[in-house]
C-alpha cells in the first residue's frame, strides 16, 4: 500500500456570480505523503485558504480530483465526506473554533464522541494534560486566554489520532510567546503521533519548520521546494 | 497516485440511537436556557388558552350529561301560549304522574321601597316544580312562602338591582306582595335568560287577583311532568306527539334540551377554541422567528461540528432536540397556567352560565394542549432549524461562504405540513373539514391582511419621516428597522389582538348607536302595551298631562295563520319543502292604517287596501323578509284567524322595516275599515329623555293602570350594554392572550438582540450620548412599535368592523373614537413597559464591559 495520504491533481475552483466567473485554483497538483509536513504559502486571494478547505474535504473543487486516504472526496456526498473527517483529519485553525457552550473537556471529547466511542475523556484529559491545561478541564473558551484556546483546539484535533492534521494560521491571533508554545507544541505532537501536517500561513518563519513548502499565487502553484534548499 | 477508491460504510443511526446528539443537545442547551424558554414562552399563553377554554367545555358537557334532567326540571315540559286543553290533562294523566307549572308574561312591577318599576317576567306557579335538581333561595324558606300566595321571590340579580330585601313589597298588578326572598339558581334558569329578563315569582293562585290577565295579554303557559320510569316518559312523548300539532303547543324533552344546551355550548366553543388557536399560531409564529435567529446564530457552531465529522441531520437533531424538549415544557407550562385558569372561570363567568361549574381537571383537555404544543412547536421550527443541515463547513474558514439556494425535500415537506397543520386543527376543533379549510383560509388571509398593513405601515414611515426630526426620534425610528428586530412579526401579534378588541368595540358601538336615542329628537323610546279599549282615552290623557307627546297610539289585533296560498297550515306542515313551523303557528300580532309610518318604505307592490261592500277586495302588506320565511308575495293570498274569524286576504305590497326605528313596527298591516270591531287593545309609544321624568312617569302609570306594561327603550340599550359587557368579557379575555404572546414575541426580540443593542449603545456613549437619551431613546422605539402594532390592528378592525355590521349585524357603522384611543394607549403603554423592562441591562452596562465581552 502506498504511504501517500493527500493526493490532488489538477484541482480548480471556480465561484460563479451572475455572468462573471471567478477563478480563485487553477490547476494545482500536488500530493502529501505519511508523517510529512508542508507549508502552504503566499498572499492575501492567492488561494491557500481555498486549496486547505478543498483537500479537507470542506468544498468540492470545480475540477480536478483529492484523493483522502484512498477517497475520493469531489465523487462523495458532504455526510460522507464529514464521515472521512471524523475518521482521518484533525483541524486547528486561526480563530480557535471551540464550542462557546462546551468546556475544554468536552471540546476536547466531541471528535471521538461523534465516532460513537466511550469513555473518551481519558484521552482527552491526558491531551489536555499534554498541552498544559489540566487545570483548566472545566472552564469555557470565554474563560480561557487566547495561547489556552488554541491549546485546547490542539488537543481536540489530535483526539482521533488524525493521520493528517489541517492548521490554518495556528499563531495568527497569538502574541509572540503563546505563539511560539503553540508550534512547539503542534510539531512536538505531530512528531509523536506521526500526523502528515499541512499548514497554511503567513509565516515564513513558521513554514520554513515544515519539511515542504508549496508557494501559492493567484492561485495557481508557482513554486515547490524543500526547506533545506531554503535553509541552505 | 493512488489506483483505488475505497467504499466507505458509514452508519447512520436515528435520533433515539444517537445518544451524541442528545448530549450535545443538553451541553449547548444549558448555556441557552433562559433564551430558550424564552421561545417556548410564546407558546405558554396559546396553550393556556386552548387548555382552559377545552376544559370549561368538556366541564360543561359533563355536567350536562351528569345533571341533564336537572336543566329541565322535569321529564317532559308542554309549553302553549293558550291555556292548556283538557284533553291534554286527560292524555298527561295526572293520577299517574307528578305535576306542576306555571303561567308567565311580560308585567310592570312597583318595587315599593323606591316606588320604581320595571318590566319583568312574572311567572306564576304551583306543584312543587321542579322535580330534578333544587330551586335554590333565600332565605331558604322563600318557596314555601311563595305558594301561601301572599309572597313574591325575584331573581338575585333584579333584587339586588333594586336594592329589595325580604322586609319590602312589590306591586304587581293590583295586588302587593311580601318580598319572601330571592331566587339563585332555579333550572332552567338563570345565566343571561335572567339578564334579558329578570323574573319575578308569584303563585299561580294569586295571578287573578293581579288583574294582569286581560283580554290581548300575552301568556305564555307551562306543564312540568314528573314520570315514573324512563318507559312511562317515552309513551308520554308518543301521546303528546299528535297532540301538540292538532292543539298547537310545544313539547321539550330533556334530550331535547340537553342536546339544545349542549350545541350551544359547543358552537361558543368551537368560536371561542378558535380564537385560543389564533393566539397559539401567533405564539408559533413569534417562536418560528425566535428559532430562525437562534439557527442563524449557530451557524458557525455548526460549521464546526460538521467540520470535525458531524452530518448534517445530527447537526439538526442537536438543536430540533432543544426546541422539541423546549416545546414540550412550555407546552406542560401552558396546560399548567390553563388548568389555573379554569380553576378561576367558574368564579368569573359562572353567572352567565345555567350550569354548574366545577374545577375537576381535564386530562383530555390537557394531553390535547400539550400535544398540539409539541406538534406546533415542531412543526413550525422546522424550516428555521432545516437550514442548519445545510450549514456548510467551508464557513469555519470563511464565514461568508454561502453555498447558495438549497433545494431539500425536507423543507418542502416541512412547508406543506404547515399549510396543512391549521385545517386539520380546525377541522378537529370544528369536526369538519370545510368548516376547517374556510378557518384555514380565513387565518391565512387575516393574517396576510395584518402582515399587509404591517409592511405598508412601516414602509409609509420610513419613506416619509421627516429628516429634520431630531437625532433621539430618528435613531429610534432606525432602530425598528434593525435586522432580526422582528417589528413586522411583533405588529402582527400585537396587532392582531388590538384588532379583535377593537373590532369588538366597534360592534358594540354600531349596535348601541342602532338603539341611541339622541340623535332623532321625534323617536319614541318608551312603549305602553296592552291598553285596553276603555283605557285608551286615559292613557293618551296621562300621557300628555306628564306632559310627553303621543307619538303613535296604535290599535293591535292577536291573529293566527289558518291557510297559506289556500292550502291550510296542516298540510304545509306535512309539505316537504317545509316553512318554519314557527311562522306557521305563531300568534301575530297585527295592526290597521291607510299609510306608512316613518320606519317603512313600500319596495314592492302598493300598500294595503279596502274597498268599503267588498269583503273579498281587502289586502295587506308584509314586511319584507317574512315573505320569503312564508315563502309569499304580491298577489298570494293569506287566511288569518280572528279570534274564531276567518279572513282571507291578498297580498298586496311588501315594506322594507326599519325595527328599531320608530316603534312598534308589523309584520301585518291590514288596511282601515276592516278590523275596527275586532277585539284589540292598544299601543302608544312616546318619548321620555330625563330619567326623573321616566321614573315619575312610569310610577303614575302603575298606580293608574296596573295591567299596562312599559317597555323603557334605555333599558333595552342598558341591556344590550351590559350583555356587550359580558359576552365582550370573554372575548378581551381571548384577545388579551394574542397580546401576551406578542408581548413574549417582543420580550424574546430584545434579548435576541441585545448584544446587538449593547454594542450600538457603548458607540453612542462613546460619542457623548448620555442614559437619558439612550433611554429616550428605547421607549421612544417601543412606543413606535406599540403604536404601529395598534395601527395595524385598528385599520383592520375598521375594515372588519365595516365589514361585521354592515352585511352580519345590518346596522349603521358607527365608531366610537375615544375608546379606540384608549385601546390603541393601552397597547402603546403595555408595550413601551415590556420593552422597557428587557431593556434595562443594555440601557445600563457599562461601555467598557461590553467591550471586554467582545474582546
Amino acid at each position: 500500500m502506498s504511504d501517500i495520504v493527500l493526493q490532488c491533481e489538477r484541482l480548480s475552483k471556480t465561484y460563479k456570480t451572475g455572468d462573471r466567473s471567478l477563478t480563485v485554483l487553477d490547476e494545482v497538483t500536488f500530493e502529501a505523503r505519511q508523517g510529512t509536513s508542508m507549508a502552504i504559502i503566499g498572499p492575501s486571494g492567492s488561494g491557500k485558504t481555498t486549496l486547505l478547505g478543498l483537500c479537507a474535504g470542506l468544498d468540492v473543487p470545480s475540477n480536478g480530483t483529492i484523493s483522502l486516504m484512498g477517497f475520493k472526496l469531489n465523487s462523495m456526498s458532504e455526510d460522507d465526506r464529514a464521515y472521512v473527517r471524523n475518521q482521518f483529519v484533525g483541524f486547528v485553525f486561526q480563530n480557535f473554533q471551540l464550542l462557546p457552550t462546551l468546556t475544554a473537556l468536552e471540546n476536547v471529547m466531541v471528535p471521538l464522541e461523534l465516532r460513537g466511542t466511550k469513555n473518551s475523556s481519558t484521552k482527552a484529559k491526558d491531551l489536555l494534560a499534554r498541552v498544559g491545561l489540566s487545570d483548566r478541564l472545566d472552564h469555557y473558551p470565554t474563560q480561557l486566554s487566547g495561547g489556552e484556546q488554541q491549546r485546547v483546539a490542539m488537543a481536540r484535533a489530535f483526539m482521533t489520532s488524525p493521520r493528517i492534521l489541517f492548521a490554518d494560521e495556528p499563531t495568527g491571533n497569538l502574541d509572540e510567546e503563546n505563539a511560539s508554545q503553540i508550534v512547539k507544541l503542534l510539531f512536538e505532537i505531530n512528531k509523536e503521533e506521526k500526523t502528515t501536517l499541512v499548514l497554511v500561513t503567513h509565516n515564513l518563519e513558521l513554514a520554513e519548520k515544515t519539511e515542504r513548502i508549496l508557494q501559492m499565487k493567484g492561485g495557481k502553484l508557482v513554486n515547490e521546494r524543500s526547506t533545506d534548499s531554503v535553509i541552505r | 497516485m493512488l489506483e483505488y477508491i475505497i467504499k466507505i460504510k458509514r452508519v447512520t443511526k436515528n435520533i433515539f440511537q444517537d445518544a451524541w446528539v442528545w448530549k450535545m443537545a443538553w451541553r449547548d442547551g444549558r448555556h441557552n436556557l433562559s433564551r430558550l424558554f424564552l421561545f417556548s414562552a410564546s407558546l405558554i399563553t396559546g396553550i393556556a388558552a386552548v387548555v382552559a377554554i377545552a376544559s370549561l367545555n368538556y366541564s360543561l358537557q359533563d355536567e350536562l350529561n351528569r345533571n341533564a334532567k336537572e336543566l329541565l326540571g322535569a321529564d317532559l315540559v308542554l309549553n302553549s301560549s293558550k291555556k292548556f286543553d283538557a284533553e291534554i290533562f286527560t292524555a298527561v294523566d295526572s293520577t299517574k304522574q307528578k305535576i306542576a307549572g306555571d303561567a308567565d308574561m311580560a308585567s310592570m312591577v312597583m318595587f315599593m321601597n323606591t316606588k320604581q318599576s320595571r318590566l319583568v317576567k312574572l311567572t306564576a306557579m304551583y306543584g312543587d316544580f321542579p322535580f330534578y335538581g333544587e330551586m335554590a333561595t333565600f332565605p331558604t324558606n322563600a318557596y314555601q312562602l311563595v305558594k301561601t300566595g301572599k309572597y313574591a321571590m325575584l331573581d338575585e340579580s333584579l333584587a339586588s338591582q333594586f336594592q329589595v330585601s325580604s322586609e319590602d313589597s312589590i306591586k304587581v298588578g293590583n295586588t302587593i306582595f311580601k318580598v319572601a326572598g330571592v331566587v339563585t339558581k332555579i333550572p332552567g334558569g338563570g345565566g343571561l335568560t335572567s339578564t334579558l329578563a329578570p323574573a319575578v315569582y308569584i303563585s299561580l293562585a294569586s295571578l287573578d287577583s293581579t288583574g294582569l290577565v286581560q283580554f290581548g295579554s300575552r301568556v305564555g303557559y307551562s306543564i312540568y311532568i314528573k314520570t315514573n320510569s324512563e318507559a312511562d316518559t317515552k309513551s308520554l312523548i308518543e301521546k303528546v306527539k299528535p297532540l301538540s300539532k292538532k292543539l298547537g303547543f310545544g313539547y321539550e324533552t330533556v334530550e331535547a334540551r340537553r342536546e339544545g344546551l349542549g350545541q350551544g355550548f359547543k358552537s361558543v366553543y368551537q368560536f371561542f377554541s378558535l380564537l385560543a388557536f389564533v393566539a397559539l399560531i401567533l405564539g408559533c409564529i413569534g417562536v418560528a422567528s425566535s428559532v430562525h435567529i437562534y439557527a442563524r446564530e449557530k451557524r458557525d457552531e455548526v460549521a464546526l461540528l460538521r467540520c470535525i465529522g458531524s452530518s448534517g441531520w445530527q447537526a439538526f437533531n442537536i438543536y430540533f432536540i432543544q426546541i422539541f424538549v423546549l416545546g414540550v415544557v412550555g407546552s406542560l407550562l401552558g396546560a399548567a397556567l390553563g388548568v389555573g385558569i379554569h380553576q378561576v372561570i367558574p368564579y368569573a363567568f359562572q353567572e352567565y352560565i345555567p350550569l354548574k361549574l366545577d374545577f375537576a381537571i381535564s386530562i383530555r383537555a390537557i394531553l390535547e394542549g400539550v400535544v398540539l404544543g409539541a406538534i406546533v412547536s415542531i412543526l413550525f421550527t422546522l424550516l428555521p432549524l432545516l437550514s442548519v443541515r445545510f450549514v456548510p463547513p467551508l464557513t469555519v474558514l470563511r464565514a461568508d461562504f454561502d453555498s447558495g439556494k438549497i433545494k431539500s425535500k425536507s423543507k418542502w415537506a416541512a412547508i406543506i405540513l404547515i399549510v396543512l397543520f391549521p385545517i386539520l386543527a380546525a377541522a378537529y376543533q370544528t369536526k369538519s373539514f370545510i368548516s376547517g379549510g374556510l378557518f384555514a383560509i380565513g387565518i391565512g388571509v387575516a393574517l396576510v391582511c395584518l402582515t399587509g398593513v404591517a409592511y405598508l405601515l412601516l414602509f409609509m414611515v420610513r419613506r416619509y419621516f421627516p429628516i429634520n426630526a431630531s437625532f433621539i426620534w430618528r435613531h429610534a425610528m432606525s432602530n425598528l428597522f434593525r435586522p432580526n428586530n422582528q417589528t413586522r412579526v411583533l405588529m402582527v401579534a400585537i396587532g392582531l389582538g388590538a384588532f379583535i378588541i377593537a373590532t369588538l368595540n366597534i360592534i358594540q358601538s354600531s349596535l348601541l348607536n342602532q338603539v341611541e336615542f339622541k340623535g332623532n329628537a321625534n323617536q319614541s323610546n318608551t312603549i305602553l302595551f296592552d291598553i285596553q279599549p276603555n283605557q285608551k282615552e286615559g292613557v293618551v290623557k296621562l300621557i300628555k298631562d306628564q306632559p310627553l307627546p303621543v307619538n303613535q297610539v296604535v290599535p293591535i289585533i292577536t291573529c293566527r295563520l289558518k291557510e297559506v296560498k289556500g292550502k291550510s297550515i296542516e298540510e304545509i306542515q306535512r309539505d316537504t319543502a317545509r316553512i318554519p313551523e314557527w311562522a306557521l303557528t305563531r300568534e301575530y300580532r297585527v295592526t290597521y292604517r291607510d299609510s306608512l309610518i316613518a320606519s317603512e318604505e313600500l319596495i314592492k307592490g302598493e300598500l294595503q287596501k279596502f274597498t268599503k261592500g267588498k269583503a273579498d277586495s281587502v289586502t295587506v302588506t308584509i314586511s319584507e323578509g317574512m315573505h320569503e320565511v312564508l315563502k309569499v308575495t304580491v298577489g298570494d293570498s293569506l287566511t288569518f284567524d280572528l279570534q274564531g274569524v276567518p279572513l282571507t286576504v291578498k297580498i298586496s305590497g311588501i315594506r322594507k322595516v326599519d325595527w328599531p326605528k320608530d316603534p312598534p313596527n308589523f309584520i301585518f298591516v291590514f288596511p282601515a275599515g276592516v278590523l275596527e270591531n275586532a277585539p284589540q287593545i292598544f299601543v302608544a309609544a312616546t318619548r321620555v329623555d330625563e330619567p326623573t321624568q321616566a321614573s315619575k312617569f312610569q310610577q303614575t302609570l302603575v298606580i293608574a293602570y296596573p295591567n299596562v306594561s312599559l317597555i323603557d327603550l334605555r333599558l333595552i340599550l342598558s341591556t344590550v350594554n351590559e350583555l356587550f359587557g359580558k359576552i365582550g368579557l370573554v372575548v378581551r379575555f381571548l384577545a388579551l392572550f394574542s397580546i401576551i404572546t406578542g408581548l413574549v414575541v417582543l420580550a424574546s426580540a430584545v434579548i435576541n438582540s441585545k448584544f446587538i443593542r449593547m454594542k450600538e449603545n457603548v458607540l453612542l456613549r462613546t460619542l457623548g450620548a448620555r442614559t437619558r437619551q439612550i433611554t429616550l431613546i428605547t421607549l421612544i422605539e417601543y412606543a413606535y412599535l406599540g403604536i404601529f402594532s395598534s395601527l395595524t390592528g385598528m385599520i383592520l378592525s375598521l375594515g372588519g368592523g365595516w365589514i361585521l355590521t354592515k352585511f352580519f349585524f345590518e346596522v349603521e357603522f358607527a365608531v366610537n373614537a375615544i375608546e379606540l384611543l384608549y385601546i390603541c394607549s393601552g397597547v402603546v403603554i403595555l408595550t413601551v413597559f415590556i420593552g422597557w423592562f428587557n431593556s434595562r441591562e443594555v440601557i445600563s452596562t457599562p461601555p467598557l464591559q461590553v467591550l471586554r465581552k467582545e474582546n
